[in-house]
Protein backbone atom coordinates (compact mmCIF):
# COMPACT_ATOMS: atom_id res chain seq x y z
CA UNK A 1 0.00 0.00 0.00
CA UNK A 2 3.04 2.42 -0.25
CA UNK A 3 2.88 5.47 -1.49
CA UNK A 4 -1.37 5.13 -1.84
CA UNK A 5 -3.15 7.33 0.61
CA UNK A 6 -5.58 4.52 2.90
CA UNK A 7 -9.26 5.35 2.96
CA UNK A 8 -9.11 5.98 6.68
CA UNK A 9 -5.97 8.77 6.10
CA UNK A 10 -7.92 10.53 3.31
CA UNK A 11 -10.89 10.51 5.83
CA UNK A 12 -8.62 12.10 8.65
CA UNK A 13 -6.99 14.60 5.95
CA UNK A 14 -10.29 15.75 5.24
CA UNK A 15 -11.79 16.28 9.09
CA UNK A 16 -8.31 18.54 9.91
CA UNK A 17 -8.52 20.32 6.94
CA UNK A 18 -11.84 21.34 7.55
CA UNK A 19 -11.13 22.12 11.44
CA UNK A 20 -7.66 23.84 10.21
CA UNK A 21 -9.91 25.76 8.26
CA UNK A 22 -12.52 26.74 10.75
CA UNK A 23 -9.78 27.74 12.94
CA UNK A 24 -8.07 29.50 10.90
CA UNK A 25 -11.42 31.57 9.22
CA UNK A 26 -10.18 34.76 11.49
CA UNK A 27 -6.89 34.82 10.21
CA UNK A 28 -8.29 34.25 6.37
CA UNK A 29 -10.86 37.54 6.76
CA UNK A 30 -8.32 39.87 7.81
CA UNK A 31 -6.22 38.39 4.79
CA UNK A 32 -8.98 38.92 2.62
CA UNK A 33 -10.69 42.33 4.14
CA UNK A 34 -7.09 44.10 3.74
CA UNK A 35 -7.28 42.88 0.00
CA UNK A 36 -10.89 44.39 -0.73
CA UNK A 37 -11.59 47.36 -1.86
CA UNK A 38 -13.54 49.81 1.04
CA UNK A 39 -16.70 49.55 -0.92
CA UNK A 40 -16.92 45.96 -0.45
CA UNK A 41 -15.64 45.85 3.10
CA UNK A 42 -18.59 47.92 3.99
CA UNK A 43 -21.08 45.98 2.56
CA UNK A 44 -24.48 44.01 3.84
CA UNK A 45 -23.31 40.96 1.94
CA UNK A 46 -19.46 40.35 2.01
CA UNK A 47 -18.21 37.93 -0.15
CA UNK A 48 -16.95 34.68 1.75
CA UNK A 49 -14.80 34.10 -1.24
CA UNK A 50 -13.08 36.74 -2.52
CA UNK A 51 -13.66 38.19 -6.10
CA UNK A 52 -10.16 37.91 -7.47
CA UNK A 53 -10.56 40.18 -10.04
CA UNK A 54 -11.43 43.31 -7.32
CA UNK A 55 -8.72 42.85 -5.34
CA UNK A 56 -6.16 44.95 -4.58
CA UNK A 57 -2.95 46.32 -2.68
CA UNK A 58 -4.70 49.93 -1.95
CA UNK A 59 -4.98 49.14 2.04
CA UNK A 60 -1.50 47.97 2.30
CA UNK A 61 -0.37 51.46 0.90
CA UNK A 62 -2.69 53.59 2.99
CA UNK A 63 -1.05 51.20 6.16
CA UNK A 64 2.07 51.87 4.73
CA UNK A 65 1.62 56.06 3.89
CA UNK A 66 -1.20 56.96 6.86
CA UNK A 67 0.30 55.27 9.54
CA UNK A 68 3.48 55.52 10.78
CA UNK A 69 3.69 51.66 10.67
CA UNK A 70 7.42 51.29 9.76
CA UNK A 71 8.14 53.51 12.51
CA UNK A 72 5.80 51.69 14.63
CA UNK A 73 7.60 48.05 13.08
CA UNK A 74 11.14 49.90 13.83
CA UNK A 75 10.34 50.17 17.42
CA UNK A 76 8.80 46.97 17.81
CA UNK A 77 11.77 45.53 15.94
CA UNK A 78 14.39 47.25 18.35
CA UNK A 79 12.69 46.50 21.57
CA UNK A 80 12.06 43.13 20.65
CA UNK A 81 15.39 42.16 19.08
CA UNK A 82 17.15 44.24 22.81
CA UNK A 83 14.92 42.09 25.23
CA UNK A 84 15.59 38.55 23.33
CA UNK A 85 19.19 39.07 22.84
CA UNK A 86 19.47 40.37 26.97
CA UNK A 87 17.14 37.63 27.89
CA UNK A 88 18.65 35.18 25.96
CA UNK A 89 22.64 35.79 27.28
CA UNK A 90 20.69 36.02 31.34
CA UNK A 91 18.69 32.74 30.45
CA UNK A 92 21.69 30.49 29.57
CA UNK A 93 23.85 31.09 31.89
CA UNK A 94 21.44 30.85 34.37
CA UNK A 95 19.86 27.49 32.88
CA UNK A 96 23.41 26.42 32.75
CA UNK A 97 24.14 26.81 37.00
CA UNK A 98 20.91 25.54 36.99
CA UNK A 99 21.13 22.24 35.57
CA UNK A 100 24.87 21.44 36.43
CA UNK A 101 25.34 22.42 39.87
CA UNK A 102 23.43 21.71 43.09
CA UNK A 103 22.93 23.72 46.04
CA UNK A 104 20.28 25.14 48.32
CA UNK A 105 21.08 28.17 46.54
CA UNK A 106 20.30 26.72 43.17
CA UNK A 107 17.27 25.36 44.38
CA UNK A 108 15.88 28.81 45.97
CA UNK A 109 16.82 30.24 42.41
CA UNK A 110 15.03 27.51 40.41
CA UNK A 111 11.67 28.04 42.74
CA UNK A 112 11.92 32.14 43.05
CA UNK A 113 12.01 31.91 39.08
CA UNK A 114 9.32 29.75 38.67
CA UNK A 115 7.30 31.46 40.72
CA UNK A 116 8.02 34.67 38.85
CA UNK A 117 7.20 33.19 35.56
CA UNK A 118 3.27 32.81 37.21
CA UNK A 119 3.03 36.44 38.01
CA UNK A 120 4.35 39.28 35.74
CA UNK A 121 2.39 41.25 33.15
CA UNK A 122 -0.58 43.33 33.99
CA UNK A 123 0.09 42.80 37.90
CA UNK A 124 3.71 44.32 37.76
CA UNK A 125 2.98 47.06 35.61
CA UNK A 126 2.38 49.32 38.03
CA UNK A 127 4.72 49.46 40.11
CA UNK A 128 7.18 49.38 36.89
CA UNK A 129 5.80 52.61 35.84
CA UNK A 130 6.44 53.71 39.34
CA UNK A 131 9.80 52.85 39.33
CA UNK A 132 10.69 54.04 35.74
CA UNK A 133 9.11 57.44 36.51
CA UNK A 134 11.14 57.78 39.41
CA UNK A 135 13.95 57.22 37.08
CA UNK A 136 13.09 58.99 34.32
CA UNK A 137 12.58 56.24 32.17
CA UNK A 138 8.96 57.26 30.75
CA UNK A 139 9.40 57.08 26.92
CA UNK A 140 12.39 55.38 26.94
CA UNK A 141 13.10 51.84 24.90
CA UNK A 142 15.43 50.32 27.33
CA UNK A 143 12.93 50.52 29.97
CA UNK A 144 10.72 48.63 28.21
CA UNK A 145 13.47 46.19 27.09
CA UNK A 146 13.88 45.68 30.86
CA UNK A 147 9.85 45.22 30.92
CA UNK A 148 9.93 42.58 28.52
CA UNK A 149 13.47 40.70 29.81
CA UNK A 150 11.73 40.92 33.27
CA UNK A 151 9.17 38.41 31.62
CA UNK A 152 11.40 36.54 29.35
CA UNK A 153 14.16 35.44 31.75
CA UNK A 154 12.03 33.23 33.91
CA UNK A 155 10.73 31.77 31.15
CA UNK A 156 13.96 31.25 29.01
CA UNK A 157 15.70 29.71 31.82
CA UNK A 158 13.71 27.12 32.30
CA UNK A 159 13.27 26.16 28.84
CA UNK A 160 17.57 26.48 28.56
CA UNK A 161 17.72 24.01 31.68
CA UNK A 162 15.81 21.61 30.51
CA UNK A 163 17.68 21.18 26.84
CA UNK A 164 20.71 21.34 28.90
CA UNK A 165 20.03 18.64 31.36
CA UNK A 166 20.02 16.58 28.01
CA UNK A 167 23.62 17.29 27.31
CA UNK A 168 25.78 14.62 29.41
CA UNK A 169 28.13 16.37 32.03
CA UNK A 170 31.04 14.30 30.81
CA UNK A 171 31.04 16.29 28.01
CA UNK A 172 31.99 19.46 29.94
CA UNK A 173 34.51 17.41 31.89
CA UNK A 174 36.12 16.39 29.25
CA UNK A 175 36.79 20.07 28.09
CA UNK A 176 37.82 21.44 31.01
CA UNK A 177 40.10 18.17 31.33
CA UNK A 178 41.52 19.33 27.92
CA UNK A 179 42.61 22.35 29.76
CA UNK A 180 39.50 24.66 29.00
CA UNK A 181 38.34 26.74 31.52
CA UNK A 182 34.87 26.50 32.75
CA UNK A 183 33.78 29.23 30.89
CA UNK A 184 35.24 28.08 27.62
CA UNK A 185 33.71 24.84 28.43
CA UNK A 186 30.60 26.24 28.15
CA UNK A 187 30.59 28.76 25.32
CA UNK A 188 33.30 26.14 22.59
CA UNK A 189 31.78 22.53 23.70
CA UNK A 190 28.54 22.75 25.67
CA UNK A 191 26.94 25.81 23.46
CA UNK A 192 27.24 24.54 19.99
CA UNK A 193 25.51 20.88 20.96
CA UNK A 194 22.54 23.80 22.89
CA UNK A 195 22.16 25.45 19.19
CA UNK A 196 18.87 23.76 18.49
CA UNK A 197 17.69 25.19 22.25
CA UNK A 198 19.16 28.27 22.20
CA UNK A 199 17.16 29.05 18.54
CA UNK A 200 14.27 27.70 20.28
CA UNK A 201 14.23 29.33 23.35
CA UNK A 202 15.25 32.72 21.09
CA UNK A 203 12.38 32.42 18.66
CA UNK A 204 10.24 32.08 21.97
CA UNK A 205 10.81 34.86 23.78
CA UNK A 206 11.13 37.17 20.50
CA UNK A 207 7.34 36.16 19.68
CA UNK A 208 6.74 36.89 23.14
CA UNK A 209 8.23 40.55 23.21
CA UNK A 210 7.05 41.09 19.92
CA UNK A 211 3.45 40.57 21.02
CA UNK A 212 3.82 42.87 24.65
CA UNK A 213 1.05 45.61 25.06
CA UNK A 214 0.56 45.84 28.73
CA UNK A 215 3.85 47.36 29.31
CA UNK A 216 4.61 49.45 26.09
CA UNK A 217 0.73 51.13 26.16
CA UNK A 218 1.91 52.07 30.10
CA UNK A 219 5.62 52.96 29.55
CA UNK A 220 5.71 54.63 26.57
CA UNK A 221 3.74 58.18 25.66
CA UNK A 222 4.76 59.98 22.68
CA UNK A 223 3.43 57.78 19.45
CA UNK A 224 7.26 58.22 17.84
CA UNK A 225 8.05 55.82 20.41
CA UNK A 226 4.86 53.21 19.70
CA UNK A 227 5.09 50.02 18.88
CA UNK A 228 2.96 48.10 16.86
CA UNK A 229 0.95 46.53 19.34
CA UNK A 230 -0.02 50.50 20.73
CA UNK A 231 -0.44 51.50 17.13
CA UNK A 232 -2.92 48.79 15.95
CA UNK A 233 -4.66 49.26 19.30
CA UNK A 234 -4.74 53.17 18.73
CA UNK A 235 -7.16 52.49 16.13
CA UNK A 236 -10.29 50.86 18.13
CA UNK A 237 -13.00 53.26 18.68
CA UNK A 238 -12.14 55.66 16.21
CA UNK A 239 -15.08 56.85 14.13
CA UNK A 240 -15.14 55.35 10.96
CA UNK A 241 -12.11 52.61 10.87
CA UNK A 242 -10.74 52.51 8.12
CA UNK A 243 -10.93 48.33 7.74
CA UNK A 244 -8.54 47.03 4.74
CA UNK A 245 -6.07 49.51 6.18
CA UNK A 246 -6.59 48.16 9.75
CA UNK A 247 -6.49 44.85 8.46
CA UNK A 248 -3.66 45.24 6.13
CA UNK A 249 -1.53 46.37 9.03
CA UNK A 250 -2.66 43.47 10.57
CA UNK A 251 -1.45 41.38 8.18
CA UNK A 252 1.96 42.35 8.02
CA UNK A 253 2.36 42.21 11.22
CA UNK A 254 1.48 38.88 11.56
CA UNK A 255 4.37 38.14 9.13
CA UNK A 256 7.39 37.28 10.40
CA UNK A 257 5.82 36.45 13.41
CA UNK A 258 4.01 33.28 11.10
CA UNK A 259 7.63 32.67 9.77
CA UNK A 260 9.18 32.51 12.91
CA UNK A 261 5.88 29.95 14.05
CA UNK A 262 6.96 27.80 11.34
CA UNK A 263 10.68 27.43 12.23
CA UNK A 264 9.46 27.17 16.04
CA UNK A 265 6.74 24.80 15.75
CA UNK A 266 8.30 21.13 15.51
CA UNK A 267 10.67 22.36 18.73
CA UNK A 268 7.12 23.33 20.73
CA UNK A 269 5.20 19.98 20.12
CA UNK A 270 8.38 18.45 21.61
CA UNK A 271 9.63 20.82 24.37
CA UNK A 272 6.50 21.32 25.87
CA UNK A 273 5.63 17.76 27.28
CA UNK A 274 9.41 17.69 28.04
CA UNK A 275 11.36 20.92 30.03
CA UNK A 276 9.57 24.11 28.29
CA UNK A 277 6.59 24.24 30.53
CA UNK A 278 7.97 22.37 33.95
CA UNK B 1 34.45 22.83 45.80
CA UNK B 2 33.92 26.65 47.13
CA UNK B 3 35.11 27.76 44.05
CA UNK B 4 32.64 25.53 42.14
CA UNK B 5 30.35 27.09 44.01
CA UNK B 6 31.45 30.79 43.46
CA UNK B 7 31.09 30.15 39.26
CA UNK B 8 27.84 28.67 39.68
CA UNK B 9 26.48 31.52 41.41
CA UNK B 10 28.00 34.12 39.38
CA UNK B 11 26.63 32.28 36.34
CA UNK B 12 23.08 32.55 38.49
CA UNK B 13 23.80 36.18 39.58
CA UNK B 14 22.13 38.33 36.53
CA UNK B 15 19.33 36.13 36.63
CA UNK B 16 18.52 36.99 40.38
CA UNK B 17 19.31 40.47 40.12
CA UNK B 18 16.48 40.55 36.96
CA UNK B 19 14.02 38.62 38.98
CA UNK B 20 14.70 40.17 42.12
CA UNK B 21 14.76 43.71 40.87
CA UNK B 22 12.04 43.44 38.14
CA UNK B 23 9.71 41.00 39.69
CA UNK B 24 10.35 40.81 43.65
CA UNK B 25 10.96 44.55 44.62
CA UNK B 26 7.38 45.41 42.28
CA UNK B 27 5.76 42.83 44.05
CA UNK B 28 7.15 44.04 47.45
CA UNK B 29 5.86 47.78 46.75
CA UNK B 30 2.47 47.02 45.26
CA UNK B 31 2.16 45.35 49.42
CA UNK B 32 3.64 48.24 50.83
CA UNK B 33 1.33 50.74 48.82
CA UNK B 34 -1.62 48.96 49.43
CA UNK B 35 -0.76 48.92 52.94
CA UNK B 36 -0.57 52.90 53.04
CA UNK B 37 -3.41 55.29 54.16
CA UNK B 38 -4.20 57.95 51.49
CA UNK B 39 -5.86 58.74 48.21
CA UNK B 40 -4.79 59.45 44.99
CA UNK B 41 -0.65 59.50 44.16
CA UNK B 42 -0.53 60.35 47.71
CA UNK B 43 0.74 56.84 48.51
CA UNK B 44 4.09 57.31 47.15
CA UNK B 45 5.23 59.90 49.17
CA UNK B 46 7.70 57.97 51.52
CA UNK B 47 7.68 61.04 53.85
CA UNK B 48 5.27 60.95 57.02
CA UNK B 49 3.75 57.84 55.90
CA UNK B 50 1.32 56.28 57.60
CA UNK B 51 0.42 52.50 58.04
CA UNK B 52 -2.96 51.18 57.69
CA UNK B 53 -5.82 49.20 56.24
CA UNK B 54 -7.97 51.99 54.39
CA UNK B 55 -7.30 50.52 51.28
CA UNK B 56 -8.83 47.28 52.10
CA UNK B 57 -11.46 48.07 53.55
CA UNK B 58 -11.99 50.37 50.94
CA UNK B 59 -11.97 48.09 48.06
CA UNK B 60 -13.27 44.69 49.92
CA UNK B 61 -16.47 47.05 51.20
CA UNK B 62 -16.83 48.64 47.48
CA UNK B 63 -19.45 45.79 45.96
CA UNK B 64 -18.04 46.70 42.50
CA UNK B 65 -15.53 44.75 43.34
CA UNK B 66 -16.94 41.62 43.82
CA UNK B 67 -18.80 42.07 40.14
CA UNK B 68 -15.40 42.07 39.07
CA UNK B 69 -14.15 39.00 41.17
CA UNK B 70 -17.23 37.51 39.56
CA UNK B 71 -16.36 38.52 36.50
CA UNK B 72 -12.94 37.43 36.55
CA UNK B 73 -14.19 33.75 38.17
CA UNK B 74 -16.85 33.88 34.70
CA UNK B 75 -13.85 34.76 32.32
CA UNK B 76 -11.23 32.20 33.86
CA UNK B 77 -13.62 29.39 33.67
CA UNK B 78 -15.37 30.32 30.68
CA UNK B 79 -12.31 30.71 28.83
CA UNK B 80 -9.95 27.26 30.20
CA UNK B 81 -12.64 24.85 29.99
CA UNK B 82 -13.68 25.74 26.26
CA UNK B 83 -9.90 25.92 24.72
CA UNK B 84 -8.95 22.81 27.03
CA UNK B 85 -11.63 20.76 25.21
CA UNK B 86 -11.01 22.16 21.68
CA UNK B 87 -7.31 21.76 22.44
CA UNK B 88 -8.05 18.53 23.47
CA UNK B 89 -10.09 17.40 19.98
CA UNK B 90 -7.09 18.81 18.01
CA UNK B 91 -4.36 17.45 19.66
CA UNK B 92 -6.43 13.84 18.87
CA UNK B 93 -7.23 14.58 15.75
CA UNK B 94 -3.21 15.76 14.80
CA UNK B 95 -2.32 12.80 16.47
CA UNK B 96 -3.83 10.62 13.69
CA UNK B 97 -0.90 9.52 10.89
CA UNK B 98 -1.85 11.47 7.77
CA UNK B 99 -0.67 13.14 4.49
CA UNK B 100 0.40 16.98 5.00
CA UNK B 101 0.20 16.16 9.08
CA UNK B 102 2.90 18.52 9.86
CA UNK B 103 1.94 21.59 7.63
CA UNK B 104 -1.54 21.11 8.96
CA UNK B 105 -0.33 20.92 12.42
CA UNK B 106 1.40 23.95 12.06
CA UNK B 107 -1.35 26.28 11.08
CA UNK B 108 -3.22 24.77 13.41
CA UNK B 109 -1.63 25.82 16.27
CA UNK B 110 -0.85 29.40 14.65
CA UNK B 111 -3.31 31.35 16.39
CA UNK B 112 -1.02 30.86 19.39
CA UNK B 113 1.51 33.09 18.08
CA UNK B 114 -0.89 35.97 17.28
CA UNK B 115 0.13 38.84 19.48
CA UNK B 116 -3.92 39.65 21.57
CA UNK B 117 -3.94 43.53 20.75
CA UNK B 118 -4.23 41.69 16.92
CA UNK B 119 -6.19 38.85 17.90
CA UNK B 120 -8.46 41.48 19.34
CA UNK B 121 -8.84 43.51 16.48
CA UNK B 122 -9.42 41.05 14.50
CA UNK B 123 -12.66 39.63 16.28
CA UNK B 124 -13.72 43.59 16.69
CA UNK B 125 -13.95 42.92 12.66
CA UNK B 126 -15.55 39.49 12.65
CA UNK B 127 -18.09 40.62 15.04
CA UNK B 128 -18.72 44.58 13.71
CA UNK B 129 -22.74 45.32 14.20
CA UNK B 130 -23.17 46.29 10.78
CA UNK B 131 -20.53 45.04 8.05
CA UNK B 132 -19.07 42.18 10.34
CA UNK B 133 -19.08 38.64 8.90
CA UNK B 134 -20.91 36.73 12.11
CA UNK B 135 -23.31 39.32 11.86
CA UNK B 136 -24.02 38.36 8.33
CA UNK B 137 -24.01 34.36 8.63
CA UNK B 138 -26.64 34.74 11.67
CA UNK B 139 -28.68 36.87 8.73
CA UNK B 140 -28.05 34.49 5.80
CA UNK B 141 -28.67 31.72 8.18
CA UNK B 142 -31.84 33.03 9.38
CA UNK B 143 -30.66 32.72 13.04
CA UNK B 144 -30.88 36.34 14.04
CA UNK B 145 -31.44 39.40 12.32
CA UNK B 146 -30.48 42.18 14.85
CA UNK B 147 -27.54 43.99 14.19
CA UNK B 148 -25.86 42.63 17.28
CA UNK B 149 -23.19 44.85 18.87
CA UNK B 150 -21.25 41.85 20.12
CA UNK B 151 -19.17 43.98 21.96
CA UNK B 152 -21.12 46.96 22.94
CA UNK B 153 -24.06 44.93 24.39
CA UNK B 154 -23.34 44.89 27.88
CA UNK B 155 -25.25 41.09 27.20
CA UNK B 156 -22.94 40.04 25.22
CA UNK B 157 -19.65 41.56 25.37
CA UNK B 158 -18.61 38.70 28.18
CA UNK B 159 -19.31 35.95 25.15
CA UNK B 160 -18.15 38.46 22.45
CA UNK B 161 -14.44 39.01 24.76
CA UNK B 162 -14.10 34.95 25.65
CA UNK B 163 -14.51 33.99 22.26
CA UNK B 164 -10.61 35.70 20.85
CA UNK B 165 -9.78 34.69 24.02
CA UNK B 166 -10.51 30.46 23.56
CA UNK B 167 -9.28 31.31 20.08
CA UNK B 168 -5.86 32.15 21.17
CA UNK B 169 -5.30 30.00 24.17
CA UNK B 170 -6.49 26.61 22.85
CA UNK B 171 -3.53 25.91 20.47
CA UNK B 172 -1.33 25.95 24.05
CA UNK B 173 -3.69 22.97 25.30
CA UNK B 174 -3.05 21.39 22.14
CA UNK B 175 0.61 21.41 22.43
CA UNK B 176 0.90 20.15 25.34
CA UNK B 177 -1.87 17.37 25.16
CA UNK B 178 0.07 16.67 21.44
CA UNK B 179 3.51 16.09 23.13
CA UNK B 180 2.40 13.68 25.94
CA UNK B 181 0.09 12.00 23.05
CA UNK B 182 2.90 11.26 21.12
CA UNK B 183 4.88 9.59 24.34
CA UNK B 184 2.30 7.21 24.86
CA UNK B 185 3.58 3.60 23.09
CA UNK B 186 1.10 2.22 20.27
CA UNK B 187 1.43 -1.29 21.94
CA UNK B 188 -1.26 0.05 24.52
CA UNK B 189 -3.58 0.90 21.83
CA UNK B 190 -3.08 -2.61 20.71
CA UNK B 191 -3.24 -4.09 23.97
CA UNK B 192 -6.40 -2.54 24.57
CA UNK B 193 -8.34 -3.58 21.07
CA UNK B 194 -7.36 -7.00 21.81
CA UNK B 195 -9.15 -6.58 24.79
CA UNK B 196 -11.73 -5.69 23.17
CA UNK B 197 -11.76 -2.14 24.13
CA UNK B 198 -14.18 0.38 22.20
CA UNK B 199 -12.92 4.08 21.31
CA UNK B 200 -14.44 5.72 23.93
CA UNK B 201 -12.90 2.60 26.39
CA UNK B 202 -9.45 3.21 25.11
CA UNK B 203 -9.43 7.08 25.50
CA UNK B 204 -10.23 6.73 28.77
CA UNK B 205 -8.37 3.68 29.72
CA UNK B 206 -5.03 4.42 27.57
CA UNK B 207 -5.45 7.93 26.43
CA UNK B 208 -6.31 10.28 28.80
CA UNK B 209 -4.18 8.29 31.97
CA UNK B 210 -1.00 9.31 29.31
CA UNK B 211 -1.89 12.93 28.87
CA UNK B 212 -3.35 13.86 32.54
CA UNK B 213 -0.47 15.41 33.98
CA UNK B 214 0.44 17.44 31.39
CA UNK B 215 -2.86 18.43 30.30
CA UNK B 216 -3.71 19.20 34.56
CA UNK B 217 -0.61 21.51 34.50
CA UNK B 218 -1.89 23.12 31.42
CA UNK B 219 -5.30 23.59 33.29
CA UNK B 220 -3.61 25.56 36.01
CA UNK B 221 -1.00 27.42 33.68
CA UNK B 222 -3.83 28.55 31.74
CA UNK B 223 -6.08 29.78 34.53
CA UNK B 224 -3.10 31.67 35.74
CA UNK B 225 -2.72 33.33 32.83
CA UNK B 226 -6.25 33.81 32.26
CA UNK B 227 -6.78 35.23 35.72
CA UNK B 228 -4.21 38.04 34.33
CA UNK B 229 -5.51 38.14 30.93
CA UNK B 230 -5.36 42.00 30.21
CA UNK B 231 -4.48 42.54 25.94
CA UNK B 232 -7.05 41.31 24.84
CA UNK B 233 -9.83 42.57 27.18
CA UNK B 234 -8.48 46.11 27.40
CA UNK B 235 -8.28 46.19 23.30
CA UNK B 236 -11.47 45.06 22.68
CA UNK B 237 -14.15 46.31 25.68
CA UNK B 238 -11.97 48.23 28.32
CA UNK B 239 -13.79 46.80 30.54
CA UNK B 240 -17.00 47.85 29.48
CA UNK B 241 -19.53 48.16 28.82
CA UNK B 242 -20.81 49.39 32.15
CA UNK B 243 -18.38 47.45 33.61
CA UNK B 244 -19.73 43.89 31.72
CA UNK B 245 -16.15 42.89 30.81
CA UNK B 246 -14.25 44.32 34.09
CA UNK B 247 -12.12 41.49 35.03
CA UNK B 248 -9.64 42.64 38.41
CA UNK B 249 -6.47 43.09 36.45
CA UNK B 250 -8.00 45.27 34.36
CA UNK B 251 -10.37 47.35 37.19
CA UNK B 252 -6.39 47.71 38.79
CA UNK B 253 -5.24 49.15 35.64
CA UNK B 254 -8.19 51.63 35.69
CA UNK B 255 -7.84 53.00 39.19
CA UNK B 256 -4.00 53.35 38.60
CA UNK B 257 -3.99 54.98 35.20
CA UNK B 258 -7.29 56.37 34.77
CA UNK B 259 -7.82 57.44 38.17
CA UNK B 260 -4.78 57.61 39.70
CA UNK B 261 -5.81 55.77 42.97
CA UNK B 262 -2.65 53.95 43.23
CA UNK B 263 -3.81 52.77 46.71
CA UNK B 264 -6.63 51.20 45.64
CA UNK B 265 -5.34 49.69 42.29
CA UNK B 266 -2.33 48.36 44.72
CA UNK B 267 -4.93 46.41 47.00
CA UNK B 268 -6.47 45.13 44.12
CA UNK B 269 -3.24 44.20 42.63
CA UNK B 270 -2.62 41.73 46.09
CA UNK B 271 -6.54 40.58 46.18
CA UNK B 272 -5.48 39.39 42.29
CA UNK B 273 -2.22 37.18 43.83
CA UNK B 274 -4.49 36.07 46.64
CA UNK B 275 -6.98 34.77 43.76
CA UNK B 276 -4.13 32.93 41.98
CA UNK B 277 -2.77 31.71 45.52
CA UNK B 278 -5.94 30.33 45.99
CA UNK B 279 -6.15 28.78 42.44
CA UNK B 280 -2.93 26.90 43.48
CA UNK B 281 -3.84 25.65 46.32
CA UNK B 282 -7.31 24.26 45.17
CA UNK B 283 -4.77 22.54 41.78
CA UNK B 284 -2.71 21.39 45.05
CA UNK B 285 -3.46 17.98 45.01
CA UNK B 286 -3.51 16.80 41.62
CA UNK B 287 -0.45 18.68 40.66
CA UNK B 288 1.33 16.63 44.17
CA UNK B 289 -0.08 13.35 42.42
CA UNK B 290 1.31 14.12 39.15
CA UNK B 291 4.68 16.05 39.98
CA UNK B 292 6.24 15.40 43.62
Amino acid sequence: MQGIISGRELRVLLATIVVVGLILFPIYWMVVTAHLPTTLVLSRTPPLLPPLNEMSFDAFGRALLRRPFLVWMGNTLIVAIGSTVLSLVIATLAGYSLSRYRSKMQEYSGLALLVSKMLPGSLIVIPFFIMASRAGMIDSRFALILANTSVGVPFATWMMKGYFDAIPREIDAAATIDGCSRLQALWYVVMPIARPGLTAAAIYLFIVAWADFVFARTLINSPDLWTLTTGLASFVGEHGVDWPGLMAAGTLSMVPIFILFVLLEPYLVSGMAAGAVK
Amino acid sequence: MDNDRGFALALLAPALICVLGLVGWPMVQIVTFSLVEGKGLNVLETAGRIWGLGNYVSVLTDSETWESVLTTLLYVVGSVAPAFVLGMLVALLLNQQFPLRRALRCLALLPWAAPGVLVSIIFLWLFDPSYGVVNYLLRVTGISNADIGWFTNEDTALIAVLIPSIWKSFPFFALTILGALQTIPEDLYEAADIDGANKLQSFFHVTWPGVRGPAILAIVLNSLWALREFDIIFATTGGGPFRATETLGIRAYTEAFSFFELGRASTLGVLTIAMALFFVLIARRPLQKEFF
